[in-house]
């Protein structure tokens, strides 16, 4: 019905009597990149968004419908001005103004009268439609042209604002032209150039806040042009004529002067407008300045040959990963991709010889919302609801005594929990797993088992789409178990005194509740199994016999994390600034890390000879054990793989190689210790007055000294959430209030590395520059400050409607304070991460300033001097190393193919050198 | 809120012989990215009457998992023949497709499998022991049934007390539509896969 080629060339759409538009890539036919669906009528006309950003169309289920280009999802559908309209005409040519501003549809009715209905960029508000057509709109095409009020002499000194002009023909076989004007401020200054009881132009806003148009009357009106309804209209490239044609076989030619449209606006300024508006969309750029830009020299040809090259051989990935979005958004080419899946799929082995699959990324995250929908939108099948319901409320309903399951137990297989009760006393044990969903159909299925017809077994079946793989051992069990454990371990805490930190004890009534939160789904043998491993950890040894007993792993593991997680948690009192202090424990574990697994165990107050009370510290790494004794009570320890360190009651603090070497005599702490971290060789005291230490054990200096948390705690109810030691020796504090400070020791400084309300990271926009795989990159202490999954940057665009200088400019402020904190971090990976990201925006919006000063401080002076103040490396990358991943991103953008060059020979001749 | 949603499930070469490979193509969306891999298994469920004839016949982990959509196949040999009871052999069972994170299993999709023989004559007189080389496996793939769990998938204490006050019939599974694509012989129903009477509890 309708085609439109996309402004930058590249893509061709067509709509057709199928109710789709299918985009058609227009370098290589006939591929499709797109078929869009979601009109349930003819769809009778397309235009591109002058900028590239959308396309519309309109079809005769009364709808308009907006697309969006980056992923060809349904931006908008309006509807509302077309409720009137019948499907009378043979043509719906909707066109979008040449600066982006407005889109003007075809056949759309207001009050009963056709009108053509002016939709708004910003919003897709519909209030201003251009009326006086009798009949329906069949045809509204822009000039293509943006003009310019002709400056006459002596006339304002006001710069001419620029304005757009429009054409629309409909069923009443008149055509009118409309000179679109922007700002109120040319109001007036025309005289209506049509007569009376023509077209006018009409909108609810009061005068000052029309947008569009000066005009209440269109520049011209020709009526009985044609015999019959116009069916198409096309302006000539220079904007000055339009050509019309007819369903009565006529063409028509109206020639126009300067005088009567204005003056029109050259290329150049036109595309100016646009990048003000809307910032320079890629899509447009890479291509359009590909074809214009001349390569200035060898390095930079050769450079964009041999990408050129690559993409050859990347191609085929890269359209499977194109074909991928297209497919699943479309239903299209999924076959494709399908046939290509399997052989395409990595598969891995893990360390213990499991198979892992890399899934193929189909699309970004942010690309709509149809997941969700897709569920939901099926209504629940009664007998499926009434399964699960059994199945759920089952283990939470029925908190059944020991007893119940017993008898449970016993109208079911052997592999049932019989267990449960037997093997323990389980008491206290709510036992909920045994009181499985299928314990019911199942204990049915005796009954049945007669009747030879299938319906038993479906049912017995409708059981096990429900209930949890039981014949899975180890894992799935651990879900309902999990929770119990920790329960449990909560309700230690709260009948002992609240303890700062909280541990898996040792003593014994500690490994009585292990056992029994157990999930008592497992066969007896197994728990027998587990009783011995119990018996094992109490010996310091269970995590040699990992593999065999993944149970107990499994329960310790999350219930020890918690621990750790709790010992972090600390409540400061605002205004002494008193941090809590452990109190001295008999005994506590503390799991330092689970692979490779080390454990620390203290047991404080063991008697002696002579009546001496001694401490002994227990430390177990894989399996290889030491101990050692203290003479005073032990109140924490923490451990990395390099040092252990414990601090005492007396306010000492020992620090102790990994295999067990004093390293230090006792360190004096000027207070009580609150909270001690160890990461490799850096021991980090948190005393209770606040004050922070940092000691790297090895080299035996000092890296922060009794710093004080005064100047980030100060004035608030603020409290420490989280502490966190780097790799470095750098400690960041999270806290409450969501904030991240960490303390740069060279500058002896608190930095804000992260504020959880942070507004720039809410409007940065940088998704263009995302690769796909960055999102499983980046990890480290920066990102774990700031919560992984941050999505930042991506859905922004979609929440706010910024304008674009101002998202440019959050968006580099948000990347900038990024590369900033890695820097202080010192995490190298994730500075070189956002450093690239960062690069990378800087090419695509065209920052050369920028990005010239990050290219001069990475490259150096080649020829330097014994005197020069420039660092080779930073956070231990070589700045040369990043130049040179820099540059492939720099020689994207053909604009900043001389900064390319230069760095290039820079670094050549450096590399001669 | 379910960091993974599985979008879908397409059952391929469906029908096939007895002996081929089972094979899913799985699409699924992770609204966060998951620090550690998926672990999908597929069990076929031998007998109605007992979990004592199920079979895992794969498990494999699926990872890493950024933000965003993903699409695997998943291909698991078929059952060994000598676990499944000759009575069970021919006729209705179920395969079990179920995905774990941490262990917790979130997500089950159930599918109901029509083993028979293609034979005319096979199928009138069936062989006392069952030939599974000429039996066909019929995955009703238009039907499959989909449970969901809530499971924790931060290790966070705090939402685990939540997730226990939960109202249990929350988040409980929907019925998982599954588009036949077309091109892969997927019949919308096999006619005769399912007694009438057993309608009612589809």
């Amino acid at each position: 019905m309708d085609v439109a080629w996309s402004p930058h060339d590249a893509w061709l759409a067509s709509c057709s009597v199928d109710n789709t538009v299918v985009i058609w890539n227009a370098v290589k036919f006939p591929e499709i990149l797109a078929t869009l669906r979601g009109h349930s009528g003819l769809v009778k006309g397309l235009t591109w968004d002058p900028v590239g950003k959308y396309i519309a169309s309109q079809a005769d289920d009364r709808s308009l419908k907006v697309w969006r280009t980056l992923d060809w999802q349904l931006e908008t559908s309006i509807t509302k001005p077309f409720d009137e309209c019948g499907g009378t005409t043979h043509v719906l040519r909707l066109s979008w103004s040449p600066d982006g501003h407005y889109l003007v549809s075809a056949h759309a009715m207001n009050n009963s009268g056709p009108t053509a209905q002016i939709i708004e960029r910003e919003g897709w508000k519909t209030n201003m439609d251009f009326v006086g057509h009798r009949k329906a709109v069949t045809v509204v095409k822009f000039n293509p042209k943006i003009f310019k009020k002709k400056q006459k002499n002596g006339s304002s000194a006001k710069p001419s604002c620029p304005y757009c002009c429009c054409a629309v023909g409909s069923k009443d076989r008149s055509l009118s032209v409309w000179s679109s004007i922007q700002g109120p401020w040319v109001q007036g200054l025309r005289e209506p150039s049509g007569r009376g009881g023509l077209p006018s132009f009409r909108s609810p806003l009061p005068p000052l806040s029309f947008q569009l148009t000066c005009l209440k009357r269109p520049l011209v009106v020709i009526h009985e042009l044609f015999d019959k309804s116009i069916m198409d209209i096309s302006w000539t490239l220079n904007g000055l004529g339009i050509l019309v044609c007819s369903m009565d076989g006529s063409v028509a030619f109206l020639d126009f002067s300067q005088d009567e449209l204005g003056d029109p606006l050259s290329e150049e300024e036109k595309s100016r407008i646009h990048q003000s508006t809307y910032g320079k969309s890629l899509a447009i750029m890479a291509e359009a300045q590909l074809s214009t830009a001349v390569i200035e020299n060898p390095e930079m040809l050769q450079y964009q040959r041999r990408q050129q090259l690559g993409q050859g051989g990347t191609a085929a990935r890269e359209t499977g990963a194109t074909a991928a979005v297209a497919g699943v958004v479309n239903g299209e080419s999924l076959e494709d991709i399908r046939k290509n899946l399997l052989k395409k799929q990595v598969e891995t082995r893990t360390a213990d010889g499991r198979r892992r699959i890399t899934p193929l990324c189909i699309a970004q995250l942010d690309t709509g919302d149809f997941s969700t929908a897709f569920f939901n939108s099926i209504p629940l099948s009664g007998s499926l609801a009434g399964t699960m319901l059994t199945s759920h409320s089952g283990p939470q309903l029925l908190p059944l005594d020991s007893s119940t399951p017993v008898s449970f137990s016993a109208s079911k297989p052997p592999t049932e929990p019989v267990a449960t009760a037997g093997a323990r006393p389980a008491g206290d044990a709510v036992s909920k797993d045994s009181v499985n969903a299928t314990s019911t159909p199942a204990a049915l299925s005796p009954s049945v088992l007669t009747t030879p017809s299938k319906i038993e077994p479906m049912k017995a079946f409708d059981s096990r789409f429900t209930e949890r793989s039981k014949a899975t051992p180890g894992a799935p069990s651990l879900t309902s178990m999990t929770p119990t454990a920790v329960e449990r371990l909560k309700e230690q805490g709260l009948v002992k005194e609240p303890r700062p930190r909280d541990v898996l004890e040792s003593s014994s009534d500690s490994d009585e509740k292990v056992p029994v939160a157990k999930p008592s789904s497992l066969s007896k043998r197994k728990l027998e199994l587990e009783v011995e491993t119990v018996e094992k950890k109490k010996k310091g040894r269970p995590r040699k016999d990992a593999r065999l007993m993944p149970m107990s792993l499994s329960v310790q593991s999350p219930a020890s994390l918690t621990a750790e997680k709790d010992t972090v948690c600390l409540s400061i009192p605002a205004p002494t600034l008193k941090l809590p202090m452990p109190g001295p424990q008999r005994a506590f574990t503390l799991q330092v890390s689970s692979d490779p697994s080390m454990y620390i165990e203290v047991e404080n107050d063991v008697t002696a000879v002579g009546g001496l009370k001694l401490s002994r510290l227990k430390c177990n790494r894989e399996g290889k054990e030491w101990e050692t004794v203290l003479t005073s009570r032990i109140l924490t320890a923490a451990g990395s793989c390099d040092v252990v360190c414990v601090a005492c009651e007396k306010r000492t603090l020992s620090v102790f190689s990994a295999c067990g070497r004093r390293l230090l005599p006792p360190i004096l702490l000027p207070s009580p210790i609150s909270t001690l971290h160890c990461t490799g060789s850096y021991v980090m005291a948190l005393t209770a007055a606040a004050t922070l230490s940092v000691w790297d054990v090895h080299r035996q200096v000092v890296v922060v000294k009794e710093e004080s948390l005064h100047s980030i705690l100060a004035g608030s109810d603020m409290t420490v959430s989280q502490i966190l030691l780097t790799q470095h020796g750098i400690p960041v504090m999270n806290l409450s209030d969501g904030k991240a400070y960490c303390f740069n020791p060279s500058l002896s400084t608190w930095n804000l590395v992260s504020d959880k309300q942070d507004s720039l990271a809410q409007c940065a926009d940088f998704r263009s520059s995302l690769h796909p795989q960055d999102a499983m990159l980046c990890s480290g202490p920066l990102a774990t400050v700031q919560g992984r999954a941050s999505t930042s940057g991506r859905q922004a665009a979609r929440l706010f409607s910024v304008p674009h200088v101002v998202q440019q400019e959050t968006t580099l402020a948000y990347l900038e304070s990024q590369v900033a904190a890695a820097l202080t971090l010192q995490s190298s990976h994730e500075y070189r991460h956002w450093l690239l990201l960062y690069a990378r925006y800087l090419v695509n919006e065209g920052f050369e300033y920028r990005l010239r000063e990050i290219c001069k401080d990475l490259l150096g002076p080649v020829h330097c001097s014994t005197g020069s103040q420039w660092e080779s490396t930073v956070v231990g990358l070589r700045k040369r190393e990043l130049l040179k991943e820099l540059l492939p991103v720099i020689g994207q953008n053909l604009r900043f193919q001389r900064l390319f060059t230069e760095c290039q020979e820079q670094l050549d001749i450096l590399r001669d050198k | 809120m379910a960091k993974v949603s599985v979008l879908n499930v397409a059952v391929l070469e469906n029908p096939s012989p007895f002996h081929s490979p089972f094979r899913f193509e799985i699409s699924f969306e992770c609204n966060e990215a998951l620090a550690d891999d998926l672990e999908w298994k597929i069990i076929y469920v031998g007998s109605a009457e007992s979990e004592e004839f199920d079979q895992i016949l794969d498990s494999v982990l699926v990872g890493p998992v950024p933000a965003g959509r993903h699409m695997f196949i998943f291909q698991a040999d078929a059952p060994n023949p000598s676990l499944i009871p000759e009575t069970d052999a021919v006729g209705v069972t179920v395969v079990l497709i179920t995905c774990t994170y941490h262990g917790q299993e979130f997500i089950r999709v159930g599918y109901y499998v029509n083993n028979e023989y293609p034979n005319p004559e096979l199928r009138e007189n069936p062989p006392l022991k069952p030939d599974f080389s000429q039996l066909q496996r019929n995955i009703l793939a238009s039907n499959p049934r989909v449970t969901r769990f809530h499971i924790n998938w931060d290790n966070n204490t705090d939402r685990l007390e939540a997730i226990e006050n939960q109202d249990p019939t929350l988040g409980c599974g929907l019925p998982l539509s599954c588009t036949p694509i077309k091109g892969l012989g997927l019949p919308g129903c096999i006619p005769g896969l399912l007694p009438e009477n057993s309608m009612d509890c589809i």
